[in-house]
């Protein structure tokens, strides 16, 4: 049994994860609720439980609030649940932490108990939680960390400016970093350069995405970029204006 | 031998001045093997003037004859009317020997020789000739020596009739010679008259070279002048050929048409150095320009001139030789004074012209040559004679002529030289002309070019800041248009949130199986769904459109927190709801926070909400959203979110006003009041939006 606790403004939230917890998740047992940040930190202290689903946002503060407010106690996994998720999108998705959109579906819901469960046996460390609190502070800017999955390993954590281009390769993603160290993450190619296009990041042609940090220079009109590290990528016809503009833009 | 020839002439030359004044005796007595050099006839000739010329020979024959001195004459004379005379020689022969001697009596117009029949008395005509008769050329004048023949120891009487209508009369001076002596005297007149005809010669030839020169001139510039002088020339050369007509034993182009020397006499002299003179100076000396006046007078002299040689031609016709001459002699003494007048009048208007200067120095030689001439022919021939042959080829005349015709000559080629000059000044002008307009012509394309240039870039210029006006007004369309699709986007993004809460607590009354209350939540939310959709398109809305959503909205969320909240719409009766118009979705994001901030307070369990539309001027729409919550100023304290991740709700509204604002030009006004501002023991926020109605 995994004892949780539901923090949410609205009752009829509350109400239905444990409504939807009781019907499909027997192995969570919903140990108290809290209306707000205040009254849900108290009861994580009181409760110290092992899985907490967390609203987003809250009239007396955020679910980040709630994580800051309950560092002292046991490590606990977390589900974050919110209608809308883009004001956090890159602090929730760089951290790989759970998060479920309401209205709640069942199968997003399972899927986020089931690896929230996996992770709980496994006994698996919650430096994700530590990475979404300084993204969280840091805010939407270069400094931000991300925890990258890895096939059987660890999660890795690296700098988001150390990234030097991504790849793309088969379901996978391999993340090149300036020192020429490569990571195979488990997350598509289409998943990143998705989280990426707000950011200052080019996607050169359909397989790879290049930090324009990275860029040394352009060669060829725009054919070739030059990485800081040495290597050359070739730039897709189409997009080498544009990328030309943007580096420009960068610089 | 030749000496003693010469000595025995002389004797006989002094024999005949000796014999001069023998009395007159009716027959010559000679030996005609034995005569002296040359018998003077005076003496020994009867004569009879038959003045009305109707005298026949039958007449004649009967008539007496006296003796009468004062026909004869040496030298040409003048004769007034014309002498029309009968001779009368009886001859007779002592001699031994049937010798023929000649008779010479000078040369006249028409000459008869008769003979009298010793038994009849009847005249027979022996010999009919004389200058205006004799049609032969050199030939004629060995027909003036009429043969005497008288048989030895016979006498004979012989009849000379002589009729001269000219006014002069060549000399008169019957002579008779044997053959020898003819002969010699023959020779002496040839040599003689040759002297004169080699002057005439000469001066026709200059004359001519003179023609030519002036023909030659005038083709090459047709000048008036040159035809005037041209004219000029060749009634002198006319003049001086026929002269020649009257040298004996001389070639004569005229012989044929003897009557012309007398037409060509007097007319020629009005004709030339009147009538042409005038002319020429006329048009040399350009006086239509120069000097009017003259040019009228030298005009009408000419025509009056023109008119005197008319009636010239016409007294010849008739014979009446002497007029012309005394017309001549009173035109010439007439206008000797007015042409020296004339001279003078011309120096003093134009001193310095070098064509008056040539024209005078001509005009003056000739006049002092003639008029010289002619007081040299005073004392010799009287005045009226001297008058006559004022025209007569004397060397002063000839060298006056000459010397005109040069200076004349040399005038117009000056005259030439001035227009050769004045044309090609003309010219040089002409083209300077010609210059000064390719030059205008050049700078004017230079200025075209430099104002084309400059009108090109003007145009240019314009057409930049056409092109950057046009850009600006797209700009600014461009930013109409983004601003309006931001705030449709604003409009369209308002409430994600609350769309999946609705959704959500949708969601639990189904599975609560609260069909009821998930059938009314679905269709209050499907209907906000729609006018939002709807309103996302439209700018303006009228006011119960408005008010009808935010009751919704309201009901909605109030479903949602559970009477947590309450709410309250108050509308100023006056306000005509479905007419008033109002920015679409304006207040929506207002109430919203007043609906989230509201419920803060914890003070108050139930957040209180008030929404008013008050009309506090005819143009003026207040909208009060009032709440009782934190207040603005405390809820941000409150807020630990970090900046970046502030809540834009509020900002979205501000931002609303100013675009709205912007895009239709209206004023609306947005003020949040937090109510501990003014009160203390008061909480909670109010927003005013003041909507100016248009």
């Amino acid at each position: 049994m995994i004892k949780a606790v539901i923090i949410d403004d609205e009752r009829n939230s509350r109400d239905i994860i444990s409504l939807m917890l009781e019907k499909y998740c027997p192995d969570v047992q919903v140990a108290a609720t809290a209306s707000d940040c205040a009254d849900g930190i108290a009861t994580i202290q009181e409760h110290q439980p092992q899985l907490v689903f967390l609203d987003l946002e809250m009239p007396d503060g955020t679910g980040f609030d709630v994580l800051l407010g309950t560092r002292e106690v046991a490590p606990f996994e977390a589900v974050f649940v919110t209608a809308f998720e883009k004001k956090f999108l890159h602090t929730i998705r760089f951290s790989e932490v759970e998060i479920i959109l309401k209205p709640i579906d069942r199968e997003s819901l399972m899927n986020a108990v089931a690896k929230i469960t996996d992770r709980i046996r496994a006994n698996a460390s919650t430096t994700r939680y530590r990475v979404l609190l300084e993204n969280f502070n840091n805010g939407r800017n270069i400094n931000m960390d991300m925890v990258i999955p890895v096939t059987q390993h660890e999660d890795k954590i690296i700098g988001l400016h150390t990234v030097s281009y991504l790849e793309a390769s088969a379901e996978k993603c391999i993340i090149h970093l300036s020192d020429q160290q490569q990571i195979i993450a488990e997350r598509s190619f289409r998943y990143y350069t998705d989280l990426f296009s707000t950011l200052r990041f080019y996607q050169i042609n359909n397989h790879q995405m290049v930090q324009l940090s990275q860029i040394n220079g352009i060669e060829g009109d725009g054919g070739r970029v030059v990485l800081k590290n040495g290597e050359r990528l070739e730039v897709a016809d189409r997009r080498r204006k544009e990328l030309i503009s943007h580096w420009k833009q960068y610089k | 031998m030749i000496r003693i020839y010469l000595l025995f002439l002389l004797l006989c030359c002094c024999f005949i001045v000796t014999k001069a004044d023998i009395p007159a005796k009716d027959t010559l007595v000679a030996d005609f093997d034995d005569l002296p050099a040359a018998i003077d006839l005076r003496p020994y000739i009867l004569s009879l003037v038959d003045k009305g010329g109707l005298l026949t020979p039958q007449q004649v024959a009967s008539a007496s004859f006296t003796h009468s001195y004062h026909l004869f004459h040496a030298e040409k004379r003048h004769i007034g009317k014309g002498n029309n005379c009968w001779m009368k020689l009886h001859v007779s022969n002592t001699g031994q020997q049937d010798s023929t001697l000649t008779l010479f009596a000078g040369w006249h117009d028409d000459m008869s020789w008769y003979i009298q029949d010793s038994a009849s008395h009847q005249l027979r005509l022996l010999m009919h000739t004389g200058l205006m008769r004799d049609r032969s050329n050199v030939q004629r004048w060995e027909h003036y020596g009429f043969k005497v023949n008288v048989p030895p120891g016979s006498k004979r009487t012989y009849f000379l009739h002589i009729n001269n209508k000219y006014y002069n009369e060549n000399g008169l001076m019957p002579t008779l010679f044997n053959d020898l002596q003819y002969g010699q005297f023959r020779n002496a007149q040839l040599e003689y008259y040759r002297k004169e005809t080699i002057l005439i010669h000469v001066l026709l030839g200059m004359l001519l070279v003179c023609l030519a020169i002036a023909v030659i001139n005038y083709i090459q510039l047709p000048d008036k002048s040159y035809m005037y002088f041209a004219a000029y020339m060749l009634g002198l050369i006319l003049f001086f050929t026929l002269r020649l007509e009257s040298q004996p034993y001389q070639l004569s182009v005229f012989f044929r048409w003897p009557m012309m020397k007398y037409y060509w006499d007097i007319p020629a002299l009005l004709f030339c150095f009147y009538l042409m003179y005038l002319a020429f100076g006329n048009t040399f000396l350009n006086l239509q320009e120069r000097y009017p006046f003259m040019e009228k007078l030298f005009t009408s002299v000419a025509a009056i001139i023109g008119g005197i040689i008319i009636i010239c031609f016409y007294c010849i016709a008739l014979e009446q030789y002497q007029v012309p001459v005394m017309i001549y002699s009173y035109v010439y003494i007439s206008t000797l004074l007015p042409f020296l007048v004339v001279f003078i009048a011309l120096a003093r208007r134009s001193r310095h012209h070098p064509l008056v200067r040539f024209f005078l120095f001509g005009s003056l030689c000739f006049y002092m040559a003639s008029f010289g001439s002619f007081l040299m022919l005073i004392r010799p021939l009287g005045l009226i004679n001297a008058l006559g042959e004022i025209s007569a080829p004397s060397l002063l005349i000839v060298a006056g002529v000459l010397l005109q015709s040069m200076f004349f000559l040399a005038g117009l080629s000056y005259r030439n030289k001035l227009v050769h000059h004045e044309r090609t000044r003309t010219q040089e002008l002409l083209i300077k002309q010609l210059n000064k307009n390719k030059e205008l012509q050049r700078k004017l394309n230079e200025q075209l070019e430099e104002l084309v240039k400059e009108q090109t870039t003007e145009i240019l210029r314009k057409k930049q800041e056409l092109e950057e006006q046009r850009k600006a007004h797209l700009e600014t369309e461009f930013d109409k248009k983004l601003t309006e699709i931001e705030l449709k986007a604003i409009r369209a993004q308002i409430n994600p949130h609350f769309i999946f809460n609705c959704l959500n607590s949708i969601q639990l009354f189904v599975m609560q199986r609260d069909f009821e209350y998930a059938q009314k939540y679905l269709s209050d939310f499907s209907f906000l769904i729609r006018k939002t959709l709807d309103f996302s398109r439209r700018n303006f809305i009228s006011l119960s459109d408005e008010i009808a959503y935010l009751n919704t909205y309201l009901g909605l969320e109030k479903m949602r927190f559970e009477h947590k909240m309450e709410y309250e719409i108050y509308v100023d009766p006056v306000i005509a709801t479905s007419e008033l118009e109002v920015p679409a979705m304006l207040l929506q994001p207002y109430v919203e926070n007043a609906v989230k901030y509201g419920m803060t307070n914890s003070n108050y369990p139930i957040g209180k909400l008030l929404i008013q539309f008050n009309q506090i001027a005819p143009d003026m729409l207040e909208c009060l959203i009032e709440d009782n919550g934190i207040g603005i100023i405390r809820s941000r304290t409150l807020r630990t979110l970090p900046k970046h991740h502030q809540s834009s709700g509020m900002e979205i509204s501000f931002n609303r006003a100013e675009l709205l604002n912007k895009m239709y030009n209206t004023g609306i006004h947005i003020d949040i009041i937090d109510k501990s501002e003014n009160n203390n023991s008061e909480s909670g926020t109010i927003v005013r939006i003041l909507i100016p109605q248009l």
